[in-house]
This record gives structure tokens, sequence and C-alpha cells, in this order.
């Protein structure tokens, strides 16, 4: 079973997305913030990230930067879900290397299982 | 005066003296008639005297008379001179009257001129600097000194003044006709130029320039912007919670749903929808405005664009029994911003299916014009009347009959179609008649200068 971490602080989304991910089959572990999601993935290393940018304490762009300077981490696929879909924060996501971006309003969590298994598949 | 008949009586008396005694008769007789002789002449030149007297009384009388006549005659001239001074001096003052009101005018004039709220300068008919009103001065930080220096130049060496670099990027080198173009001097500064000539009965007075602050103005519309950016922001985050949850239910991850229950979630799906495109053409009005909208820039062929998105629409044309072809011939590729441009065709192709009653036809064409590639909608639909014409592209605007037609609408699509293609250093365009149909078209230029 392939293993997804969700960063996200909306409890709505966790809710959401955790059902419909652990119904598509895959094994979900949650974070609420960057600093959370960055040291659950060190202790176990997904083979994929959901990540918001926007959160608490450290947001998603950090953790990027992060991973990319751990050895084990900079391969994990990161998707990004974001609120805005600005086109300056979507560079910035390009930047860091991130696999793919969806923006909420434009996708729902049925997309989310469609982009997350080209990713990895299943 | 001698009695006439004495002298017979002396000629009786003579003849009858003796000779001694004649000859003293005689001497008396010579003296007596000397003596009349005398008497007669005096009598003959009293006469004389009498008439030359006449004569010059006469003569005086008429020289008196003329004297008289003259007299009257200058006393009438003196009359006539007198009421031509009086008329002269009433013209005098009548003049004096309209000159000091004149001069009272010029200073209101320039009173106003002074104290208006917006920069001026006027231009003689020649292009030379004839006035600027201290507003001018303060707008662009041009000293007095400077400016008083100016009056009396050509505009080509005017516009050279460093201070007004701002206002040669607009007007250019030479002095035309402008309405209301925008310049920004900083972040806090904008002001609002325009430019007129003045004709006045016999021809062209001069050319009159204005500059109207409208920092306030930017202020506004700047902190309108962020608000509604903010606003839209923040919807955002609800919303997509609504949409998602929405979806799962519908979906049957959260369990089973009855027929009922699908009809209504599938019924508010599709209203959040809306809240969503309305929320997504907000924000990109809000983008365009605040200047930061292109993006990702790359070359593209618009035909591939254009099919691509017809693909997604065909349902709802079959839906609605509307006939739609797509009419393709080669155009050059464009560099575009690849996002912008489909949400510009979308936006065009989705106002034909909307406006377009029931077995209508859309026509859907690409081809090259002018080097580059053109777009163009045509549709059976029910037009715009021609005086809702010139507002089209004016944001929130809604030709009423479109509002009839179908209430779902922000008013926001043209605008945005607009400032994309504009943003692409293209052009956007239509012909429309009521009732008839309309055609859009938009012209992009080709991604590199044909060689």
């Amino acid at each position: 079973m392939k293993k997804i971490l969700l960063i996200e602080d909306e409890e709505l989304i966790i809710k959401l997305l955790n059902k419909k991910l652990t119904i598509a089959g895959y094994e979900v572990s949650l974070a609420m913030d960057g600093e959370q999601g960055l040291a659950k993935m060190k202790q176990n290393v997904p083979d994929l990230v959901l990540l918001d940018i926007v959160m608490p304490r450290m947001g998603g762009f950090e953790v990027m930067a992060q991973m990319r300077k751990d050895e084990k981490l900079a391969k994990v696929p990161v998707i990004i879900i974001s609120n805005s879909g600005q086109p300056l924060e979507l560079e910035k996501a390009k930047e860091l290397g991130a696999a793919d971006w969806l923006f909420k309003t434009e996708f729902d969590p049925r997309e989310v299982v469609t982009k997350i298994e080209k990713h990895i598949g299943h | 005066m001698v009695d006439p008949s004495g002298g017979k009586l002396s000629d009786l008396l003579l003849s009858d003296v003796p000779p001694v005694l004649r000859s003293r008769d005689q001497e008396f007789h010579e003296i007596q008639e000397a003596k009349e002789r005398l008497e007669e002449e005096k009598n003959i030149l009293q006469i004389k005297f009498n008439a030359k007297t006449k004569a010059l009384q006469d003569l005086e009388q008429s020289m008196e008379q003329e004297i008289q006549n003259r007299t009257r005659e200058l006393k009438e001239k003196v009359k006539d001179s007198e009421n031509s001074r009086v008329a002269l001096m009433n013209m005098l003052e009548d003049i004096e009257e309209l000159r000091q009101r004149e001069e009272n005018e010029k200073e209101k004039t320039l009173a106003i001129i002074t104290h208006l709220v917006d920069g001026l300068v006027f231009f003689d008919a020649l292009d030379r600097v004839s006035l600027i009103n201290p507003r001018m001065e303060s707008f662009f930080n041009l000293g007095r000194e400077d400016a008083q220096k100016s009056i009396g130049k050509k505009f080509s060496d005017f516009i050279k003044i460093p201070a007004l670099s701002p206002l040669a990027d607009v007007l250019g080198a030479a002095l035309k006709d402008i309405s209301r173009e925008e310049i920004i001097i900083d972040k806090n500064k904008a002001f609002e130029v325009s430019v007129s000539a003045v004709s006045g009965q016999r021809g062209k007075i001069g050319t009159i320039l204005i500059i109207h602050d409208i920092s306030r103005e930017k202020m506004v519309e700047k902190m309108k912007t962020e608000f509604v950016s903010i606003a839209a922001h923040q919807l955002r985050t609800p919303i997509s919670a609504i949409k998602w949850t929405i979806r799962m239910l519908l979906d049957g991850d959260l369990g089973a749903i009855n027929e009922e229950q699908r009809e209504f979630l599938d019924k508010t799906y599709k209203s959040n929808e809306r809240m969503i495109n309305l929320i997504n053409d907000l924000l990109n009005v809000t983008r365009i405005e605040e200047g930061r909208y292109l993006y990702n820039m790359e070359i593209a062929d618009v035909e591939n664009v254009v099919a691509g998105l017809i693909s997604g629409y065909e349902d709802i044309a079959r839906r609605k029994n509307l006939k739609m072809i797509f009419e393709k011939s080669p155009a050059p590729p464009v560099k575009v911003d690849l996002e912008k441009i489909k949400l510009v065709i979308s936006n065009l192709i989705e106002n034909a299916l909307k406006y377009t009653p029931a077995s209508g036809k859309i026509s859907i064409s690409v081809n090259e014009d002018n080097g580059g590639a053109a777009v163009r909608v045509r549709d059976t639909g029910i037009g715009i009347p021609s005086d809702q014409q010139d507002r089209i592209f004016t944001k929130y605007f809604r030709s009423p009959n479109a509002v009839k037609a179908e209430t779902e609408g922000t008013g926001l699509g043209l605008f945005i179609a607009k400032n994309i293609v504009e943003g692409h250093g293209g052009q956007i365009g239509f012909s429309s008649e009521d009732g008839k149909g309309s055609s859009f078209y938009f012209i992009l230029p080709p991604a590199s200068p044909k060689e």
C-alpha cells in the first residue's frame, strides 16, 4: 500500500481527503502544519506528499526547501494543494521542484486521486 | 440852406445899377454867384455826403447783419462742437467702462486659472507657451523661475524641460489632441492629461493642456482592488470545502444517497461552481488592475488550443440544439500565456452558447490575419443593440437584452478578455446586429516577426 503524507491545516479538507484517499486504497498519515509534517516524513518516508502552502509555523515552501536538503526526502514527489492559484506561487513551487499542483477551487477530491495515480500509481 | 428863388432876385437888382456901382454890384454879384455855386456845390456835396452816409449806413447795417449772422452761425457751431464734445466725452466714458469691464474679466479669468485645481498650460496659435498656472508648477516641481523662463518657448523646447519628462512620454514631440491619458508619476501620484486645440471665430487661437490630479482616485481604486482580492481569496477556502464535500457526497464516498438527495446535491454543486466562477472572475479583474497578469509565456498554435476547447462545449451545444462548426486555416504560432488565452476563447464561445437561441448556429474560425493569428466566433444570437455597443468591454457591464436572455453573468468576461488580448499586444473587436447575431474576433501578433 502506497503511503501518502497530507500536510494541511484546514480541518474539513483533511477529513475529506483522508476519506477519499483511504477509499482509493492509500495509506494516509496527517500533519496539521509544516513542522509536524517534516518530522513525520523523516520518521517514515512517504511515497508522496500532498502539501498546502499557507500554514501556521512552517509553510509549504519551507517544507519543500528542507526536503531538498535531506537525502532521503529529496526525491519524494510533492503535489501542492493551493488555495490561491496565484501565478507567483505556482512559479515558486515549480522552482522548488514540485511534481504537480492543484488549486482547490478548480479540482475536487476525485481529480486529486487521478493526479496521485499519475505520479505514483496505485 | 439857400432859398433857390434868391438868385433870380439878385440878377434883377444888378441889371439896374450904375457901372461904378455895377462893378461893386458885379463883384457882389460874382461873390453872390460864387456863393451860390458854393452853395450849390455844398448842396451837391451834401447830397453826395448824404448818399455816402446812407451807403455807409447801409454797409454798416449789412455788416451788422452779416456779423449777426456769422455770430449766430458761430454760436450754432460752438453749440454743435459743444454737443460733439459731450458726445465724445460720453464715448470715452463708455470706452473706459468697457476697458474696465474687460480688465475685470481678464482679472477674473486669471484668478480662475491661477486658483484652478487643475494644472494648465496655454499655447498660442504658433504652439508657443503663453501661460502656465501655479498648479502646473507645483504638480511637476517646476520652479517659478523655470516656468517664467519657458513663456514664449516653442512646445518642442518646453517639453524638453527635465521636470516635464513624464509628460513627454504621453505627449510626444508635437501638440495633438489627447483625451484623459493617465500618467503615473510614482506610487502616490498620478495625473490625467488632456490636450485640446482652442478655436475662436477666426480660427485657431491656441492649444490648452490640462493636468488633472487623479492620485486620490488611484488610491481608492487600489484599495478597492485590494479589498476585492482579499475578500475573494478568503472566500475560496470555504467554497472549496463545500465543493469537495458535495463531490464526495455525490460520489457516494460518504455513503449511499437516494435520487432526491442526488438531485439537490447536484443543483447545489452547480450553484457553488457559479460562485467559484464569479470569484475567479473577480480575482482576474483585480490582477489585471494590479498590473500583474501575464505569466508563463510560451509558443502555441492557436488552432490546437481552440480545437481542444471546442470539444468541451459540444455537449452543451447539442443539448441546446445549436450547430457548432469549426473552420481552420493555417495561422502563425503565437507567444502566449496559454491559460489566459484559453480564458479568452472560452469566454467568447460561452457567450455565443449563452446568447444564441435554440437551433441557431455558432461558427468558430482560426486563420491568419495581417501576419498574426485571428480567432473568430460568430453566432446567430440575440446580438448587441447599437446603443450598447460602445460599452460592451466595460467592467461589470451587461447589455439589457443579455440580462433578459440570461440572468447569470458577471459582466466581467469581455473586460477580462480585452485586457488579456491587449496584454499580448493583440486586438479584440466585434460586429453585431440587434436580433441577428454577433461576431467577436481577436488577433494575436505572430511569435516572431516574419522575415
